[in-house]
């Protein structure tokens, strides 16, 4: 006799449910060198489309494979809860061979031993220069980190409306006052971008540039930020806020506004792309605006560590810090400038340094404050300026 | 094997998805955003929830009442005219126009508004051309307007093919007796249909009400700036300050506002089944 239908769909659903399972599992290959981004789309297409087929030329039988985890701090995040997952878990080999991070994911992940030292190991390790490469937002991340390129943010505007870009905070103020609505950047929600802008702001006008960048932390300046804030939100009534990095780009393009922070490279990358006029151009004020660097970095329990420091020693060379991030993607070079100048053409360097010379960039482009501090304006911000 | 553990055994797969995937998160969730970083209870998330965002708080629930109330006034302007229109290929037209925004996904909405509400986007690039506003008038959509325009076109189509499937099933002898005593069509859809189909107008607008609540990406691309909705701050909280705590807090929040609606939704529903 036939069995009950229930019964029948009973067992079929448990006969079903290990395939289900096989289906959702990963298989294992076995030369995959699993490399996760923060950061955004141009991250993952920089390695899928520049780094990884090169890599994959010069080692056979490695696939280089990229997964991107999103703009701003918030993709190093993700790659932190990722490892820190893995981490407690007490895995033996863990699944992300390189991450590609921001500075306060480093500073985090080397506090909580996630990282592996490794910068010594490779060649390209000795070609690093910048403080940057030593000193995440005030954490130690010596040896755990090489720089993969330095980004920074500046002020683009379009020069058929201002003859003369504001050359300090106090100028941009006066300009702003001059011409309401004129102004645009993206808030603390919106991108880094914005939250650069903001830092750069409170660094200006509190008289804190040099304690928030170095330190100690002292929980007592919160009232001097504050202050500086409720200049910020006085200010605020003469701008108009932008949705987003690109949102800036997109007002500033279609001449809704004149004048907003934005990254370095996006400007120049969508200037190339036709995504934004030609004529607009770029200004970094005084005492500066912040930048920052992406990290290359090894988990400590990475699967395939030794083919992620090939990797890494490939990707930091000259001659690819040369042709991929200066020429293709208009990134500063992450290693020292002299190394990647060398490989490259007069022209294709000097456009990177079309509206800020080496000597303003050296000067004006500043780091992110401290940790502590830059969650201290972050929220100064919403409850001064955003109340 | 018995009938009743095969039934058992049957949903035990739906229970466990509901238990691992919502519940434990649930209880999760509750538990962080009580919890100190030394594992005391404390209420300092909520408070720190307030104190930060509770303008947004007041904002969210002012765009989605908004948007759910000129929801509910398109879909029974479309949908009476889907069902008591007269102009044969009008109402053809409507028909296989009015559901296209079902197909497209909020992040894409949120992405076709921005350039579309801008200030030189295309609808003032529209009204000035046609003579309709100065240039120098255009002002950018981009703020809770930009919001409330994405929600209801966006969700304006999913009440109405409720409500236009429920008024199609109206006995057509009640219009038409309407119609015949010299009732006009506005008398007809306001005073015979509607009262009629008033319950899956309720339960079409509740459901939008609870997604619209908890969309992200529309006002994210929208107007990710002070004040802004809820969603936008969770993320924020999670994604700047790695702060799960204020996030859940938040969250919890949400779901109070989300539970008015299903409250609604149940009340109505169990009164319906009881009825029949």
């Amino acid at each position: 006799m036939r069995p009950d239908p229930f019964v029948r769909l009973t067992r079929l659903t448990l006969l079903t449910a290990p395939l289900l399972a096989a289906a959702l599992a990963v298989p294992a290959a076995a030369q995959t060198l699993n490399v996760v981004t923060a950061g955004d789309q141009n991250m993952v297409d920089y390695v899928n489309n520049f780094l990884g087929p090169r890599f994959e030329k010069m080692n056979p039988g490695v696939s280089v494979k990229a997964v991107g985890t999103g703009p701003g701090d918030a993709g190093s995040q993700k790659i932190y809860e990722k490892l820190s997952a893995q981490s407690k878990a007490g895995n033996a080999a863990w699944d992300i061979d390189v991450a590609v991070i921001h500075q306060r994911g480093a500073a985090t992940m080397v506090k909580e031993s996630l990282l592996a030292p490794y910068r010594n190991q490779i060649a390209a390790g000795k070609l690093v220069t910048r403080d940057t490469a030593t000193n995440a937002l005030g954490t130690n991340v010596d040896g755990f980190v090489i720089p993969m390129f330095h980004s920074q943010i500046a002020l683009a505007y379009n020069p058929d409306l201002v003859k003369a870009p504001p050359k300090n905070f106090s100028e941009i103020e006066a300009w702003v006052r001059a011409n309401p609505k004129q102004f645009g950047y993206n808030g603390v929600k919106g991108g880094m971008s914005g939250v650069g802008f903001v830092m750069g702001y409170v660094s200006a006008n509190s008289g804190l540039a040099k304690t928030l960048e170095e330190g100690p932390y002292d929980a007592g300046k919160k009232a001097a930020i504050d202050k500086s804030l409720a200049g910020l939100k006085e200010f605020n009534k003469f701008i108009v806020l932008t949705p987003g990095n690109a949102g800036t780009l997109d007002m500033l393009n279609r001449g809704e506004i004149t004048m907003g922070p934005v990254w370095v490279d996006m400007f120049y990358t969508w200037q190339a792309d036709g995504k934004l006029s030609p004529k607009l151009k770029l200004a970094l004020p005084e005492p500066g605006l912040p930048g920052q660097p992406m990290y290359y970095v090894v988990p400590a329990k990475a699967a395939n560590a030794a083919i992620a420091r090939k990797f890494i020693e490939f990707a930091a060379s000259p001659d690819i810090q040369a042709e991929g991030i200066v020429k293709q993607f208009n990134w500063y070079p992450g290693i020292d400038a002299q190394h990647v100048r060398a490989k490259l053409d007069a022209k294709s360097w000097d456009k990177l340094f079309t509206d800020i010379k080496p000597d303003t960039l050296e000067r004006f482009g500043r780091p992110f404050p401290l940790s502590d501090y830059f969650t201290d304006i972050l929220e100064g911000y919403e409850r001064v300026v955003l109340k | 094997m018995n009938r009743r553990w095969a039934g058992l055994l049957l949903i035990s797969p739906a229970l466990f998805v509901i238990g691992i995937f919502f519940l434990v998160p649930l209880v999760l969730s509750v538990v962080s955003s009580l919890q100190a970083k030394g594992g005391s209870w404390t209420l300092a998330h909520f408070e720190k929830s307030f104190e930060l965002y509770s303008t947004d708080m007041l904002f969210t629930v002012a765009i989605v009442l908004l948007s759910s109330a000129l929801i509910a006034v398109v879909a029974i302007a479309i949908a009476g005219y889907l069902t008591l229109g007269e102009h044969e290929r009008t109402r053809y037209l409507l028909r296989w126009l009015y559901r296209w925004p079902l197909f497209i996904p909020f992040i894409v909405t949120g992405q076709v508004m921005r350039t579309f509400l801008a200030k030189n986007g295309m609808l003032n690039h529209v009204l000035i051309g046609g003579g309709l506003i100065e240039p120098l008038a255009a002002q950018s959509l981009l703020d809770w307007r930009g919001i409330v325009i994405a929600f209801v076109w966006k969700q304006a189509p999913f009440v109405t093919l409720l409500l236009a499937g429920a008024m199609a099933s109206i006995d057509v002898q009640h219009t038409e007796a309407a119609r015949n005593l010299g009732a006009p069509r506005w008398r007809v859809l306001l005073g015979i249909v509607l009262p009629q189909v008033r319950g899956t107008l309720l339960v079409g607008v509740v459901l939008s009400f609870v997604t619209m609540l908890s969309v992200l990406s529309v006002p994210l691309m929208i107007n990710p700036n002070s004040p802004t909705m809820m969603t936008v701050d969770v993320a924020y909280r999670i994604s700047s300050h790695g702060d799960y705590a204020v996030a859940n807090a938040l969250c919890l929040i949400s779901l109070v506002f989300a539970s008015l609606g299903a409250w609604v939704y149940l009340r109505h529903a169990v009164k319906r089944v009881g009825g029949t």
